[in-house]
């Protein structure tokens, strides 16, 4: 018996190492093939396109593929296309430093960043070391693209979201006490209640009650309830994401009346989240992109995601779309292609004086990195999100 | 005094889905002795049949509720058949390992057949919300409170009155024994098993009405707590896991209420340790004499 063990602990080891060696090779192989004038812009991006959180991973990726898709159609950039590789990711952040490192194997030309800020901190440090462009999506900690002069973000970021949300509920009298029900256990979440907190003291806006949950306490929130409903509050701050959010509206029903909810960018795709559409009327959200915009930029794209995937796209899939043409608009500017040694470096130098004409708005970055565009809130009407005016 | 009424009915609102879950934990241990860390993942299985059955099928919901009790005492038995009876000579540990690989199969599976999205329970049976004085009521949590007293009640007379059940107690007691004495020790289990998993269904149903959406990892966190409430009334005592779950719910509620949401979890676990210490066996839990 102990013979046949170690017999197959030998085979094993001999398989293991032949596995490290071939990987190797291959790695090797690949690398100059790539940036080896295919004149292919590989564009890499790394985001949950599995799991729970699979619609905000989908959704940046179906964005960016029509991008790539349209820019190819018109002959690419400088001569070059472009493709689009995605790398799924769960959203976990030691998963996305591998993909990231999977990505660099393949050739990477430009990286399309993280969908999610946990893994867009652990990817653009790891990054730091490579000399390569990160146009990060929707990534919005505000860690995310710290201490890395290479990244650039598409969305805005955390501090700016919660401060955004109270200066446009004072600024649209939406009311003036505040509840705010956050979950305490993620950045994203946490790190608007602080800035919103911190803009409504400054505002004079009262928030009269915090209530929190954890990712392992979401399906009940009725101790929540009652005491939102005891503060006697004119809104119901959210800045949670969609599915947390569904379960809360759900139980809140008949029970929270004559107060607005008011949601940040992680409430984008509820409508297909909640079991019934009368519990988001009236639900409102800050963000830049509104589907039902009348412009011909969204029309477009609107018309050809829902054509591809049969889906109504959220600001996830705009950020993806957007990502793209900001890498298209500093390889024109520059007139580089990966081809140039410089590449990366004239493109992030180009970074700070493009001006991007995006479907999230009009972008330009300051040496902050973060992208300057108007902030702007959606109302729930019918089960369709149109921009609210006052 | 308002808010301590509402906080008392919300902890046996979830106190009771808790209890349900626990009922089933109980009985597969306190005969089969061993946890079934697979049970939460059967209810989930449950509630997306019956969402299949409705859905997709289109029958009217209570036949959702007979057809999920069937697919789960049929799946009990299948994992019982597929996974536990191999292993019933295997140390305890084996068995418990194999538990928690059938609890990851049957997730990741959920996850293949169904997708990671969300999933809106259909409405089985519509039951107003009630209103006293400020105190409101939610009708499901009620009937949640009948159904699982009246499961309490049934089970405890099924195991000390009937033949099957003089069996189970036999085979909890000395499987070689009772093998001995001519009660089919593998019959007798996979009864438990089907009678266990059909008290999963029922809780899907349950748990559905209340929390209304379900995801392949919906029964990880409340297995978790109920297997919680179960060995805090007192593991393989049928009144101890209906105890065991409404205070857990109520402990849960009043902590979130009266101390802070953070620490709701903390408290509650920290009530169970206590209760442990003082009282190993769990608030109704007989104390086991190991023979030597």
């Amino acid at each position: 018996m102990k013979k046949i063990i170690a017999l197959l602990l030998a085979v094993l080891m001999v398989m293991s190492l032949a596995a490290c060696g071939s990987k190797q090779e291959t790695a090797a192989n690949e690398t100059p093939a790539a940036s080896d004038g295919d004149n292919d812009v590989l564009l890499g991006l790394i985001g949950p396109m599995t799991g729970d959180y699979a619609n905000y991973g989908t959704s940046v990726r179906n964005g960016a593929q029509i991008a790539v898709d349209e820019i190819n159609a018109a002959g690419g950039v400088n001569g070059w296309t472009f493709t689009l590789s995605t790398q799924d990711s769960q959203g976990d952040p030691d998963s996305a430093v591998s993909a990231y490192n999977k990505l660099m194997d393949d050739g990477m030309d430009v990286s399309l960043g993280c969908v999610f800020s946990g893994e867009a901190t652990s990817v653009i440090t790891a990054a730091k070391a490579d000399d390569i462009l990160i146009v990060t999506p929707s990534s919005s900690a505000k860690a995310c693209i710290e201490g890395n002069e290479n990244a650039f973000r598409v969305c805005f970021n955390d501090p700016a979201q919660g401060t955004a949300s109270a200066d446009y509920i004072v600024d649209n009298n939406l009311g003036a006490k505040v509840a705010v029900f956050y979950q305490s256990d993620i950045d994203y979440s946490a790190g608007l209640y602080e800035t919103f907190k911190a803009e409504a003291d400054v505002k004079g806006l009262e928030i009269v009650s915090e209530q929190t949950f954890t990712a392992g306490s979401a399906t009940d929130f009725s101790t929540q309830i009652n005491a939102i409903r005891d503060s006697g509050c004119d809104v119901v701050f959210l800045p949670i994401y969609a599915a947390e959010a569904s379960v809360f509206l759900t139980q809140a029903q008949g029970k929270l009346d004559n107060v607005i909810y008011f949601g940040c960018d992680g409430l984008d795709g509820i409508q297909t989240k909640v079991s019934d559409l009368t519990m988001i009327e009236g639900l409102m959200m800050l963000t830049p992109f509104a589907a039902d915009a009348q412009d011909d930029a969204t029309k477009a794209f609107v018309a050809k995601y829902d054509e591809l995937y049969k889906a109504i796209p959220d600001q996830f899939a705009a950020d993806g779309y957007d990502a793209v043409y900001i890498v298209k608009a500093v390889m024109e500017a520059t007139g580089k292609t990966p081809a140039d040694a410089d590449f990366a470096a004239a493109l992030v130098e180009a970074m700070h004086s493009v001006t991007v004409e995006g479907l999230t708005g009009t972008m330009t970055w300051d040496e902050t990195r973060e992208p300057n565009k108007a902030a702007e809130a959606m109302v729930f009407q019918d089960g369709v999100a149109v921009l609210f005016a006052e | 005094m308002a808010k301590l009424i509402q906080t008392l009915i919300s902890g046996l609102s979830l106190g009771s889905i808790y209890a349900l879950i626990a009922l089933g934990y109980t009985m597969v241990y306190g005969i089969a002795k061993m946890l079934n860390f697979a049970h939460g993942d059967i209810i989930m299985v449950g509630a997306y049949a019956a969402i299949t059955v409705v859905a997709t099928v289109g029958l009217p919901p209570l036949v959702a509720v007979l057809v999920s009790i069937a697919v789960c005492a049929l799946l009990g038995v299948t994992i019982e058949f597929l996974a536990y009876k191999p292993l019933r000579q295997a140390p305890p540990l084996s068995v418990l390992i194999t538990a928690i690989g059938v609890s990851y199969l049957l997730q990741n599976l959920a996850l293949l057949i169904f997708g990671p999205e969300q999933k809106s329970f259909p409405t089985v049976v519509s039951l107003p919300t009630i209103e006293l004085g400020g105190v409101y009521i939610d009708g499901i949590t009620l009937a949640t409170l009948v159904v699982t007293a009246l499961i309490m009640i049934g089970l405890t007379l099924f195991i000390s009155k009937t033949r099957m059940g003089k069996a189970m107690r036999a085979v909890s007691e000395d499987k070689g024994a009772a093998e001995l004495m001519g009660i089919s020790v593998n019959h007798t289990i996979t009864i438990t098993f089907a009678i266990g998993s059909a008290l999963a269904a029922v809780a899907a149903i349950f748990y559905g009405a209340a929390y209304v959406y379900i995801r392949p990892t919906t029964g990880s966190m409340p297995g978790i707590k109920a297997f919680t409430a179960a060995v805090f009334g007192g593991i393989g005592s049928i009144p101890g896991a209906m105890l065991g779950g409404l205070l857990l719910g109520i402990i849960e509620q009043l902590s979130k209420t009266y101390i802070s949401t953070l620490w709701a979890d903390a408290v509650v676990f920290g009530v169970l340790v206590l209760v442990l210490v003082v009282k190993p066996t769990g608030l109704l839990g007989k104390k086991i004499s190991e023979k030597v």
